[in-house]
């Protein structure tokens, strides 16, 4: 059963949210006299008439409602992120810093995806205004726009389960508390926490405190996004670089396990966690590897090597997508690498992107065991995660995920190619965009070349982005024919 | 409040998704992993994958601050355990479910509660006495007392020959010995106004007194329906064997029962009063040979809810007045309601109001969930300076849905009207649609 009205009310709801926060945006301008004033006006003027119109589709749902179904959740889910996309790039047209929609609309999903690639070839000229709503779209998509604003502003009362089932599906399960209303407000005492340590620490390594508070946001985020346009490579100082890295590192950990560790003390759950293990386990041995490649074939030093590799390891494998440096200058050898952290992603329940290290090492050990197989042919293998056997149906739904994860990737990649772009961008970009960096590996740099995209191609991206954010299913779920049978 | 509930079986998911729908803390533990699979994607609640006897499972889950310890797993010795654990880790209150009548003996209680088990509930025994209940007054479809038997409700379902019918309420008198508090109409309840009517086929609650029962049943035309003295049970399940054992004297009963081994272990449960006859009870001639067409009450009671419906039928069509079917499956009592089966039970729905009861915070001493009707039926003391004593009923605003069916003061049964003023020290008795006790407590108290 699919509830039209309540989708219209929960979307209304969203949408005045999302022209609150706009409006608070503008006082940037107000207080900095900027020309951005009249866009978020604009914007949430816009915004507020259309959640009005929402409101007004969905009213009269009547007293007792039957509640809200799974449908109605992923359908919510998904249509959210669009209509936030939407009219999150209005302040970017009106003030005129961006002049076409489809830009504006890409550089506002990349936001709240969390990507990180920037359609926006010189980004200091904009406003302070405009800089923060980029760095704070990254924020509420960290954690899910329907989770965070329903976790702030908890006003439907019905539907909280069917909405975080549906934007936040996986492997992992297990609540912080029996209700979900109050795990989640627990979550966001953590992502805030995290946050605001991050925006102190970058203010004592001596950023201006605009700067450290929209690196902080986007690093939280996992996002990426910069108020420079060399990305962190602007401060030059060696000291930032530590501090992204370790609030990278952090912001890639299960937020569940963070809240044991910062508030009940219990460090010991954290390091018996098999997923956080093999998290660890990666980045040591990537930053290893690239860090020896660097300290041979590069004229860096041991501690430039091995600060470069920890920086550009740990900002792929989170899916954040800061740089340094161009790494694309390296060996080749060192982009394969790269490119493998990039199918990796972090920790399931974080706000990163990609396939996250639990799946990562469910596959792995599911490969194990058929080799076990082969030489033991009725033995009874299982897959334990945390000491717990995991069911059949996860392992099988794991092997899903990564096919088709495989597939979009090399759907992306051919989809690129038709329309006309270079062999390695085309698989970067597309690699890229589907596990959220924003960097990729290609001959361009390491950045994409969006102005040599096709608007198709930009359009392309949006959709790879929010399906990669969702993972996978429950984008590609609203496209089946099935779900819309059987009203 | 912190509810914790072991075992994800049919009366803890029952009891797990009323109670998160009722915004409370709800933890449930179990073993299997399929079934809390679905659960917390659906509902606002915690699963635990973990025995419920295992301490690392039950800290797990929160226990030792939790308000409210239920063990409703199906072995009923795993229930006492798990509650004793419960209690070491420091669970405040703590329910097994049972299998075993000694148990409940009054006797035991003490023991129970020393041994961190604070209450005891036994489903088959339940519903066992809401089938003699049902029988005992044959024309009643369900049937409750409150304050000790001062005040019933009881639910009757109307017929053509009923004298009531197609009169707005309003006109059917002033100083009645009754109050209509719901009307339940092809599956939809109705709390009544005035200007409702009550129509053939509707399913009515009467708030009464026991003196004013026989004119009830005049007006319900229901006065040349017999009492039942023959019954027949079909399937000889554990609800049987305790129907069986709470039969008044008068009643004669035959089990048909289609396993022999079960026929045989049956005779050695009950006793010389009770003949087991081993056949298929939905075999039309087994029925007659057995004299269906002079029994008054047929109780059908094995494994399948399909049987148990589809032979209440056929027993209709032989001429039973009184038929009884016990429905697990949920979503099948609103389906055996309109196919016109007297009484439906259901085990799980008895076990889950019972501990429902229990967890209200108010002076609730009686909550029942009706099957039919889709409300709750609750006592409330009154307290002093309550919001429902300052004016007349019809006066203050009650949420809809809400109908205050009778009260007890110094002793005496009051039937509510709208121009009784309720006095603090009345002991109150209110019906309403379901999951709505919450909103209505703040007026008692």
């Amino acid at each position: 059963m699919i509830h039209p009205r309540i989708i219209y009310r929960i979307l209304g709801i969203l949408l005045l949210i999302e022209a609150g926060i706009l409006l608070a945006c503008s006082l940037f301008p107000i207080f900095l006299g900027e020309n951005d004033l009249f866009g978020f006006i604009m914007g949430a003027l816009v915004t507020t008439a259309s959640g009005l119109v929402f409101l007004l589709a969905g009213r009269k749902t009547g007293h007792k409602e039957f509640g809200m179904t799974r449908r109605d959740g992923y359908i919510v889910v998904a249509s959210s992120w669009l209509l936030f996309s939407v009219f999150g790039s209005l302040p970017y047209l009106i003030s005129g810093y961006i002049t076409n929609f489809t830009d504006a609309y890409f550089e506002t999903i990349s936001g709240f995806t969390t990507t990180g690639a920037t359609i926006i070839k010189d980004v200091e000229i904009l406003p302070h205004g405009l800089l923060f709503w980029r760095s704070l779209t990254q924020w509420i998509g960290g954690l899910g726009i329907v989770f965070f604003t329903v976790v702030v502003l908890p006003v439907f009362g019905v539907g909280e389960t069917q909405l975080f089932a549906a934007e936040a599906i996986g492997p992992r399960r297990g609540k912080l508390h029996p209700r979900i209303g109050i795990s989640g407000r627990w979550i966001l005492t953590v992502y805030l926490i995290i946050s605001i340590l991050c925006t102190v620490a970058l203010k004592c390594c001596g950023m201006s405190m605009f700067d450290s508070v929209n690196h902080a946001l986007c690093t939280a985020a996992t996002g990426g996004f910069s108020t420079k346009n060399a990305s962190i490579a602007y401060f030059n100082s060696r000291s930032i670089e530590y501090v992204i890295t370790i609030f990278m590192f952090i912001s890639g950990i299960n937020y569940g396990l963070l809240f044991f560790v910062a508030f009940k003390g219990k460090v010991h759950k954290l390091l018996e966690d098999t997923e956080f293990k093999w998290y660890v386990l990666v980045i040591l041995i990537f930053t290893a590897i690239v860090g020896i490649s660097l300290f041979i074939s590069t004229p860096y030093d041991a501690a430039d090597s091995l600060r470069n590799a920890l920086f550009h390891v740990t900002a792929i494998i989170t899916t954040t997508g800061f740089t340094t440096t161009d790494y694309t200058l390296w060996p080749p050898f060192i982009w394969m690498i790269i490119g493998l952290c990039m199918y990796m992603g972090a920790c399931a329940g974080s706000t990163s992107g990609g396939m996250k290290a639990i799946r990562l090492a469910i596959l792995i050990k599911t490969m194990r065991n058929e080799f076990h197989r082969i030489l033991h042919p009725n033995a009874v293998i299982p897959v334990r995660i945390n000491g717990k056997v995991i069911p059949q149906s996860t392992r099988q739904s794991v092997l899903t995920f990564s096919i088709f994860f495989l597939a979009l990737v090399f759907f992306g990649w051919f989809f690129y190619l038709a329309i006309g772009v270079d062999i390695t961008d085309a698989y970067g970009t597309s690699l890229s965009c589907l596990s959220n960096i924003g960097l990729t590996i290609g001959d361009h740099g390491c950045n994409i070349p969006w102005d040599d995209m096709p608007t198709l191609g930009k359009w392309f991206s949006t959709f790879l982005m929010v399906i990669g954010r969702l993972e996978i299913f429950a984008v590609l779920l609203l496209l089946t024919p099935s779900f819309w049978k059987h009203r | 409040m912190r509810i914790v509930i072991a075992g994800a079986g049919n009366v803890g998911t029952h009891l797990a998704k009323l109670l998160s729908g009722e915004n409370q803390d709800i933890t449930l533990i179990d073993e299997s992993e399929e079934k809390l699979g679905r659960l917390e994607s659906n509902f606002d609640l915690m699963t635990i994958q973990d025995s419920p006897v295992s301490l690392r499972g039950l800290k797990e889950a929160g226990t030792g601050d939790a308000d409210l310890f239920v063990a409703v797993t199906p072995d009923e010795s795993r229930n006492l355990i798990a509650c004793q654990l419960a209690h070491y880790l420091g669970a405040k209150k703590t329910v097994a479910r049972i299998d075993n009548y000694e148990y409940l003996l009054p006797k035991n209680k003490e023991f129970f509660k020393s041994a961190g088990v604070n209450s005891l509930i036994y489903p088959e025994m339940l519903a066992a006495s809401e089938i003699v209940a049902g029988m005992k007054l044959s024309w009643i479809r369900q049937w409750w007392e409150f304050a000790g038997g001062a005040l019933v409700m009881m639910g009757v379902k109307l017929r053509e020959n009923a004298m009531i019918l197609d009169k707005p309420l309003s006109l059917l008198g002033n100083e009645l010995p009754y109050h209509i508090v719901a009307i339940l109409r092809e599956g939809i309840t109705i709390i009544p106004s005035g200007n409702d009517t009550m129509q053939a086929g509707d399913l009515v609650y009467f708030m009464t007194m026991k003196k004013h029962i026989p004119h009830i049943r005049k007006i319900a035309g229901k006065q040349e329906l017999p009492d039942v003295r023959d019954v027949i049970i079909m399937g000889g399940s554990r609800i049987a064997i305790r129907t069986a054992q709470l039969m008044p004297d008068y009643m004669n009963l035959k089990i048909i029962e289609s396993n022999l081994d079960r026929c045989n272990r049956l005779t050695e449960l009950v006793d010389d009063r009770v003949m087991i006859i081993n056949g298929d009870g939905r075999d039309p001639s087994l029925l007659t040979s057995e004299g269906i067409s002079h029994t008054e009450a047929f109780v059908a009671l094995t494994d399948n809810s399909e049987t148990n419906i589809l032979a209440c039928l056929a027993a209709k069509r032989f001429g039973v007045t009184k038929t009884i079917a016990e429905v697990e499956n949920i979503d099948y009592i609103n389906m055996a309601e309109k196919l016109d089966i007297g009484t439906v039970i259901n085990k799980k729905k008895i076990a889950a109001s019972h501990i429902y009861q229990m967890m209200l915070d108010a002076d609730v001493t009686n909550v029942k969930c009706l099957t039919f009707a889709n409300a709750d039926v609750a006592e409330f003391n009154v307290k002093e300076g309550a919001r429902i004593t300052r004016n007349q009923v019809k006066d203050i605003s009650l949420p809809r849905g809400v109908t205050i069916g009778g009260l007890i003061r110094d002793k005496e049964a009051v039937l509510v009207t709208g121009n009784t003023t309720i006095q603090p020290g009345d002991h109150v008795v209110v019906f309403c649609l379901e999951g709505m006790i919450k909103t209505i407590e703040k007026f008692f108290n």
